[in-house]
């Protein structure tokens, strides 16, 4: 077990160093009376666990597409899950009518401009894309 | 068999009748593959033979989910299990309305919340046995018509839900080797689940009163009760003794013990069912504890208890996995027990559980399979032990 568990580490030290230089940025529209979102709460509201913002207005969560670099980040940062265990997770949610994972909506880019469009909307983009059409609430 | 008729086409009719939020139909699957052979035909484990097969631990599933409108979606899933010759069944078609955000009504045919794997039985993808072990999920049915009610709740770190149902099953029992019409009325249940961290708990409680058509086994009630271990009705002036041969019972009826005779009658009595779970998981490890009890007001069933206990642990793409469970019946106290005791229907057994999930990618799982079951008791008799072998693709889509 002790080899194991040493070489697991060393493959999370690798992984996070590749990962190290992309800052991901939560993003809602600038008309999003949020100004802060914790990470707890980020965490709720793309796992299905909350539908509305700290303010009370509803809240829709949109991911990037499958295979992306931000959503990866997202996923082992903020969610602490791996893909097939976000997957097993929706899984458990779906096939019970209970819930329905957030829509791939896209590249960094139309996330950015989903997240413009709608005061609902909320997103994550890598930090380089961010201009002054979104509002960033958390950053990691 | 009503539902599997009609509920499609009416789903269908709403996805048809609203064009505007097409994009708002969610369609979703799930199909498991098994394949299992047992080392040999002594003690009996999930349908397996030791000629080997494909068809027990195959099952598909279709889901469809529309949202009607903001507080309204109807969910129909159809199932077709290996195991019961590829029919298709609906095992959910409901509509939920959501009264607000944590707060959801449903109504139509629902999954009954006895485990904590109840919601998902059937999606193996989700967890990582190939098949949750039937020590503990042991109920032969999982589906109610009726109404459930959801509370969702979430206080600092801790959430979870609360659960209550109200419904009917009237369906096919089937004990593996008889199948009885029966009709379980004024099922009602509730489940709470909490999440706290890794931690995660869950307590449901569940009763109904069972009916069963046994007029076509009546006169074979020695028969049922012997292959079925547990199955029977016993009408008034029906001697229960002679049918099943049994002396001490026919002694007992004979001197017109007309309160035992009662308490062997399966027609309106009670069932009840208690289940508590703890779980956790930190993302690397993961455990599962989960105990269940059966207490029947007829005494030709027998009250039994049921556990397990797994732990799994997550390295990279691979998770192997272990588990122990275990069921043991128990008798009445006093004069009913004594009759029980004469009877062919204690059972008591154990398993133990290892295998192996290789995650392939998101959304296929491979899965390797050793379980080894001892008989300690069947049907009151000496059992046996043997072992199965099973591999297994999940898929979810």
């Amino acid at each position: 077990m002790k080899i194991l568990k040493h070489s697991c580490s060393i493959l999370l030290i690798s992984l996070a160093s590749s990962l190290v230089n992309a800052e991901i940025s939560v993003i809602v529209s600038n008309n999003n009376p949020n100004t802060a979102i914790d990470q707890a709460t980020v965490g709720k509201i793309f796992l299905g666990k909350t539908k509305s913002f700290p303010d009370g207005s509803q809240a829709v969560p949109i991911d990037q597409d499958d295979g992306a670099a931000a959503r990866n980040t997202f996923n082992s940062t903020i969610l602490g899950k791996s893909s097939s265990q976000l997957k097993s997770y929706w899984s458990r949610l779906i096939f019970t009518g209970k819930g329905t994972p957030p829509k791939q909506s896209g590249n960094d880019a139309a996330v950015k401009q989903l997240v413009a469009n709608n005061p609902n909307i909320i997103g994550y983009v890598d930090s380089s894309v961010v201009d002054d059409t979104v509002k960033v609430v958390h950053k990691f | 068999m009503r539902t599997k008729i009609h509920w499609a086409p009416s789903l269908l009719a709403l996805a048809i009748a609203s064009p505007a939020m097409a994009n708002d139909l969610n369609i979703n699957g799930f199909l498991s593959v098994g394949a299992s052979m047992l080392d040999d035909n002594k003690a009996s484990i999930a349908g397996a033979d030791n000629q080997g097969g494909f068809k027990n631990d195959t099952v598909l599933g279709l889901q469809v989910q529309k949202q009607v409108n903001d507080s309204t979606s109807a969910t129909g899933q159809l199932v077709s299990r290996g195991s019961d010759d590829y029919s298709t069944e609906a095992a959910w078609a409901f509509v939920t309305y959501a009264a607000n955000d944590d707060l959801d009504l449903r109504m139509g045919r629902l999954r009954i919340p006895f485990f904590q794997y109840s919601d998902f039985l059937e999606v193996g993808y989700a967890f990582n046995w190939i098949r949750p072990p039937s020590e503990v999920y042991r109920v032969p049915f999982s589906s109610l018509d009726g109404v459930d009610l959801t509370q969702r709740f979430s206080s600092g770190s801790i959430d979870g839900s609360v659960q209550i149902y109200y419904g009917r099953f009237q369906g096919d029992f089937n004990t593996g080797t008889d199948v009885y019409a029966s009709d379980y009325r004024n099922f009602a249940g509730v489940a709470l689940t909490t999440n706290m961290g890794n931690f995660g708990t869950r307590l449901s409680y569940h009763q109904a009163e069972i009916i069963m058509d046994t007029t076509d086994t009546t006169t074979a009630l020695g028969a049922a009760v012997g292959a079925a271990g547990a199955i029977g009705l016993v009408p008034d002036g029906v001697d229960v003794g002679t049918a099943t041969g049994n002396a001490a019972l026919a002694g007992l009826t004979g001197v017109g013990d007309a309160s035992a005779a009662e308490d062997f009658n399966f027609t309106g009595q009670t069932s009840q069912f208690v289940e508590a779970a703890l779980t956790y998981d930190d993302g690397t490890y993961s455990a599962v504890m989960e105990w269940t009890a059966l207490e029947h007001e007829s005494s030709l069933f027998l009250d039994d208890q049921a556990w397990l206990i797994g732990v799994a642990a997550r390295i990279g793409d691979f998770t192997p996995h272990l588990t122990y469970t275990t069921e043991k019946d128990s008798f009445d106290s006093g004069k009913e027990g004594e009759i029980q005791k004469q009877l062919p229907l204690e059972s008591e057994q154990s398993s133990i559980i290892v295998g192996l999930r290789y995650d392939y990618d998101s959304g296929t799982a491979l899965k390797l399979e050793i379980q080894n079951n001892d008989e300690k008791t069947a049907l009151g008799a000496d059992g046996d032990s043997a072992t199965l072998y099973s591999v297994a693709v999940d898929v979810v889509f």
